[in-house]
């Protein structure tokens, strides 16, 4: 079942490597259903506490994870945003997914309980411990042991499914797609 | 008997008033500050929504104003404000002209003390506005999905 794959993964996958494709949708309001926002990219990441998300549509943007420090770069306003990781990790789930250390580890943010089989796929829902945090429900979808979807349903009702695609389980990483470094004449800003 | 006014699409009169983008504020203060998020912004300084993204995709905030009153929603609660103004200044900790935004987001100009807003990238989505007094410098910019 889904929380068996869960376990599996988090044993088996020290890192990888897939393309994402994510769709936001808002809370629908007064009988209207919300609005829906689209983006892709690649999504790669290595045990422990690394990962890169490179957003590529609608537009350019980067989050990288390197181990300490947490890099959010957006190519059209040139600038980049540096905050400590341990600070920003707690609100993404794919992100504590692919780089907590063990099971133990996300259980102490996440209670993991198994759901019912959909969309082909086996799924664990994770309600997050953090009574108030920004997120209200994470679903977590497998086929076998590989990551395929994450659904996200935030505190203020809105939703974000993620689907993995051309997943590669401990591919080789070329060396520096844990690093970053600012590009030449953007601004760096510390939060 | 008049035919009956036309109702205006609501989606087209949501969707002239209606942004959406990143934006991000730079406060030069002794403590520098910055903000950066995705945003949907709704309605006139009279009344409108404004909420807040995660680069990630999850709402920081939903900040909602009328003629009489302005909240903000954000994970630990709703906090009540006398207007958008006060609720930005407790927000960012600097005044954000908010009647000016709206203006610089149909493109007009309008000025603000202290403020120099850069209009001409508005064609292509792209506002920069900076205020150079009273001191601290602040930069907002914004970059509209097209």
């Amino acid at each position: 079942d889904g929380l068996k794959d869960l376990e599996d993964f988090m044993r088996a996958t020290h890192s990888g490597r897939a393309d994402f494709t994510q769709v936001v949708t808002a809370p629908s309001r007064d009988g209207q259903a919300g609005r829906t926002r689209t983006s892709s990219g690649i999504f790669a990441f290595e045990r422990p506490g690394k990962f890169r998300f490179t957003y590529q549509k609608p537009f350019a943007q980067t989050i990288v994870a390197d181990g300490q420090t947490l890099w959010l770069y957006d190519a059209d306003l040139n600038q980049v945003t540096q905050r400590t990781q341990a600070q920003a990790l707690g609100s993404t789930p794919a992100a504590l997914l692919a780089s907590a250390p063990d099971l133990a580890a996300l259980r102490r943010d996440y209670q993991l309980d198994a759901a019912p089989d959909a969309d082909g796929l086996q799924w664990v829902l994770a309600t997050p411990r953090a009574r108030e945090g920004q997120l209200q429900s994470v679903r977590v979808g497998f086929r076998g042991a590989q990551l395929a979807a994450l659904d996200i349903l935030d505190s203020f009702g809105q939703r974000s499914a993620i689907r993995f695609a051309n997943f590669q389980t401990n591919a080789p990483l070329e060396a520096d797609t844990f690093r970053f470094k600012p590009p030449a004449g953007a601004d760096v800003l510390k939060q | 008997c008049a035919a009956p006014a036309r109702k205006p699409d609501a989606d087209a009169s949501a969707a002239s008033n209606h942004w959406s983008g990143r934006l991000a504020l730079q406060i030069e203060s002794p403590e520098p500050q910055s903000f950066f998020a995705s945003f949907d912004l709704q309605g006139d300084v009279g009344q409108g929504e404004l909420t807040l993204y995660t680069p990630l995709g999850s709402t920081l905030a939903q900040i909602r104003w009328d003629a009489s009153t302005a909240t903000l929603r954000d994970e630990h609660g709703t906090h009540a404000f006398a207007s958008v103004d006060a609720l930005l200044q407790q927000v960012t900790g600097t005044a954000i002209p908010v009647a000016a935004l709206f203006q610089w987001l149909a493109g007009e100009p309008a000025t603000v003390a202290g403020w120099q807003a850069d209009l001409r990238q508005a064609g292509e989505g792209r506002l920069v506005a900076s205020r150079l007094a009273p001191q601290p410098a602040a930069t907002l910019r914004l970059v509209l999905d097209q």
